[in-house]
């Protein structure tokens, strides 16, 4: 095995078969000792302690990127560090694969919960798990009683013989710790296990965290809501950038403290104070626009000329709002003004006809007919000027060649041809093709979702050109972005979302990475109480 | 293994896959223009003096024609995403009317054509109705959609050939031969072909069609109405089973209540063999056309060989999975 990465690796534990006693009581379940690990370029993980206790509930916190998937995936024996030990029982292991790291008392429940939709509880609960057998059949007499077991401490309150497909998340939630218990887990690893529940069902979970930590199993609870993990863990630990910035106890924990280790520096909080003159009417505004728990009485106004980002966490809401006001999904309250006037998008093909213009965040499967060529998709979304004459639905496919010529031009689109098909072309190109399509449509308000998601740095750059042009030509754009590098140079104003609402504002040079993390986490009221 | 010698392998892995997708796709664009090459020679060397002659060439195109026309109003369905299965029984529907409605109601003929053929696209904006609103599957939608129609096929006529009393100028319809001596059926076919060919790749609805079901939400989200341009795609498929239909009835004098039926399997085969000509398992008209060619080509030269009926029916299941199966082959390989 070739040691690949070329940066320090602390020492500590590498060849370290004893188990460090520690200071007094038990040995860590798990020890981690410089665990390093590099996709490409990217240095993901540089070199990270951990110590989890059994019975004990450790919070894992850091922005998107600070290597704590990354961190799981090596736990879970889908990759293979580059550097670094593991422990379990003061005994050095070697991950091969998550039927190992099972069988070795580790669990991980991720985010997609990986059920079988189709098969029910129990099913799912053994699943892969030798059962008794006779005659090849499977005896499903003791596998019942093993879930029966493990369902009552859970106290689950749910049929347990239909498909868990018909379940809320809450209770698919339940069924994978059940998964986790039917194999005896010593440790649980759950990956944002709140994100999709209602306060109620959280609640509920935790009292079932609660339980299982009072009876010795340890749980890594991964979140970006740091008032869960107040509330829950005996300690924390902070990544930032693929290293270790904070490691507290109980005692040692606040809010503040966890907030100035995930941003990397005490920010100044944001105020808006002064707002600076925004350029151009508004073309766009929201009034307090809702739908379910997703999106919470949202304002917002977007001026002509301007790029408006929306930043926060995934699951902040910044998407689902998008499709709010491009139509594709129903607000249950509120309104948004069109120019000033009410209006109620009936559907996308509506937000259209007005001028409202949607990238898709999923470019693939929701913004190209990938094995059509360039010139159709650039001209699917304007078709009628087109025509030979105005009257007769034939087209000219000469004037279609000579529009998506031009708008390949415009955008620096590279391609052989606009007859190749897009399939072809690269990611950065594909999104060009993309945001082409809205330039034949003179749009008055683009919203973009995750523009330059998987395109090189170069392209993005263009991408970002080319979107600045866009309202330099007097279009409204929002732009959403789960990378908060992405936004400070684009746009003039910044809102961040964290829970379906707006948390706060960041104009002009407010706009930095920090201010932006420091709203995410903070939820808004931790930056009024610092300042 | 270090993530050197991972990339190597998966480098060396493109490559030669990358040339197998290559002849792959070769193989789907041109394997069936082929194949129907290859069939020319054998039967041209097996019956010389039978099957490579112009009257021969005619006779073929002829039996080919109505099988293209309702082919190729499936293929539209195709192209927007959806199955039509009710195309046999609609075409069986509409000779059954056409004629009920000359022999029975005294309908003009004129008049009886232009009705049969609005039926034929209310039928299919049925089947986009419940396909796209009570969505429906459409291989079930226009499965039951097909034998309600069958129903009310046999309620109107009663199961009885509608034979006697059709109009000469109904049956010269199929019969003559208007143009230069050449079957009026073989005119029609490729009337309707170009028409439906400047429909899909020359106007706004056949861009929409081909933008549906190349990617329905893109298409949704690009601002197209995706269940009207289902609706309407149906509704092209039904006009089309409705055109062979009366073809039909004109070509045997008679509306029969199953006699279309077999045009089902036929054009299944002959859009699936298309859709693995000259594109990578992509539906078009013209793929369409060569791919019932293929079939009519196979069931004329079995027949001048004298083949027993049976191998007719061996070959044309044998065709429909070859051309299902090359079709799923070449979009396989087409995926980057």
């Amino acid at each position: 095995m070739i040691d690949s990465v070329s940066g320090p690796i602390p020492t500590v534990g590498r060849n370290g078969a004893t188990p460090e006693p520690g200071g007094g009581r038990a040995a860590p379940l798990l020890q981690v000792r410089g665990l390093a690990k590099h996709f490409g370029g990217v240095q993901a993980l540089k070199g990270v302690d951990l110590d989890i206790l059994a019975g004990e509930v450790h919070g894992l916190v850091g922005a998107n990127g600070a290597g704590k998937s990354t961190l799981i995936r090596l736990l879970a024996g889908l990759y293979r560090p580059d550097a670094g030990s593991i422990v379990v029982d003061g005994e050095p292991v070697t991950i091969v694969d998550p039927a190992h790291a099972s069988g070795i008392g580790l669990n991980f429940i991720h985010q997609e919960l990986n059920l079988v939709p189709k098969f029910n509880a129990i099913e799912n609960m053994t699943l892969g798990l030798p059962k008794a057998s006779r005659l090849g059949l499977i005896t499903w007499g003791p596998v019942r009683r093993q879930v029966d077991e493990v369902a009552r401490r859970l106290g689950a309150d749910f049929p347990l013989d239909i498909p868990v497909e018909h379940l809320s998340v809450a209770n698919q939630w339940v069924i994978s710790i059940g998964r986790a218990l039917v194999r005896r887990a010593r440790l649980i690893a759950m990956d944002e296990p709140t994100a999709s529940l209602s306060a109620e069902e959280a609640g509920r979970l935790f009292q079932i965290i609660r339980e299982l930590s009072s009876d010795g199993i340890a749980i890594l609870y991964v979140s970006h809501r740091l008032d869960e993990i107040m509330d829950l863990c005996d300690r924390v630990t902070v990544f930032k950038d693929g290293v270790r910035v904070l490691h507290a106890d109980r005692a040692a924990m606040t809010k503040g403290g966890l907030v100035r280790a995930i941003v990397g520096s005490d920010v100044a909080a944001a105020s808006s104070a002064g707002a600076p003159d925004q350029g151009g009417p508004v073309v766009l505004e929201t009034r307090h626009l809702g739908r379910g728990s997703v999106v919470r009485e949202v304002s917002l106004q977007l001026h002509a000329g301007e790029v408006l980002g929306l930043a926060g966490l995934v699951g902040a809401g910044r998407s689902e709002l998008a499709r709010l006001i491009f139509g594709a999904d129903r607000a249950d309250t509120g309104t948004i003004l069109l120019e000033g006037t009410p209006w109620r998008p009936a559907g996308p093909h509506d937000a259209f006809a007005r001028g409202i213009g949607f990238i898709p965040e999923e470019r693939r499967s929701q913004g190209l007919i990938l094995q059509k060529d360039v010139s159709f998709n650039i001209n699917l979304a304007d078709l009628q000027p087109l025509r030979y004459a105005a009257p007769i639905p034939l087209i000219s496919l000469s004037r279609a060649a000579r529009r998506a010529e031009r708008i390949a031009q415009q955008l620096g689109i590279k391609a052989p041809r606009v007859t190749t098909p897009v399939i072809e072309l690269s990611g950065g190109n594909q999104q060009k093709v993309v945001i082409g399509k809205w330039l034949t449509r003179h749009p008055r308000v683009l919203i973009l979702d995750e523009p330059s998601r998987g395109v090189d740095v170069g392209a993005r750059a263009e991408i970002h050109r080319s979107i600045k042009e866009l309202a330099a030509g007097g279009v409204g754009a929002i732009v959403i972005s789960s990378e908060v590098e992405e936004l400070p140079g684009l746009c003039d104003r910044v809102l961040v979302m964290v829970e379906g609402r707006v948390a706060g504002e960041l104009t002009g040079r407010e706009i930095t990475k920090e201010a932006i993390l420091q709203l995410s986490y903070a939820h808004g009221q931790g930056a009024r109480t610092e300042s | 293994m270090t993530n050197a010698q991972e990339s190597v392998s998966v480098q060396g892995g493109r490559a030669s896959g990358d040339r197998r997708r290559r002849a792959f796709a070769f193989v789907g664009r041109y394997g069936t223009l082929l194949g129907m090459v290859l069939m020319i020679a054998i039967f041209s060397v097996a019956a010389p003096d039978a099957f490579p002659t112009l009257s021969n060439g005619i006779n073929i195109l002829n039996q080919a024609s109505l099988t293209a026309i309702i082919a190729g109003g499936l293929t539209v369905a195709l192209i927007v995403g959806e199955m039509d299965l009710s195309i046999g029984y609609v075409a069986s529907f509409s000779g059954v009317l056409v004629t009920g409605f000359m022999v029975d109601q005294g309908v003009p003929w004129p008049l009886a054509i232009l009705a049969v053929l609005l039926i034929g696209a209310s039928i299919g904006a049925v089947s986009g109705l419940v396909i796209t609103k009570l969505r429906v599957n459409s291989v079930i939608a226009t499965l039951g959609v097909g034998t309600v129609v069958v129903g009310i096929n046999y309620a109107y006529a009663g199961g009885v050939p509608v034979a006697s009393g059709v109009p000469k100028a109904f049956l010269d319809i199929a019969l003559g031969r208007w143009v230069a001596g050449i079957p009026n059926n073989i005119i029609f076919m490729f009337v309707t072909l170009a028409l439906l060919w400047v429909l899909i790749n020359r106007t706004d609805l056949g861009q929409r069609i081909q933008a549906v079901g190349g990617n329905r939400e893109a298409a949704r989200l690009s601002g197209i109405r995706v269940d009207r341009i289902k609706i309407l795609a149906l509704v092209v498929t039904g006009i089309a089973s409705a055109i062979t239909g009366i073809l039909l009835a004109s070509l045997i004098g008679s509306g029969t209540t199953s006699a279309a039926d077999g045009y089902l399997l036929m054009s299944f085969a002959g859009c699936f063999l298309g859709s693995a000509t000259l594109r990578d398992g992509e539906f078009h008209i013209v793929g369409t056309f060569i791919g019932v060619l293929i079939v009519a080509i196979g069931f004329n030269g079995l027949a001048i060989l004298g083949a027993p009926t049976f191998w007719q029916y061996v070959f044309q299941g044998a065709i429909l999975i070859l051309a299902v199966g090359l079709s799923t082959v070449a979009r396989r390989f087409a995926k980057t």
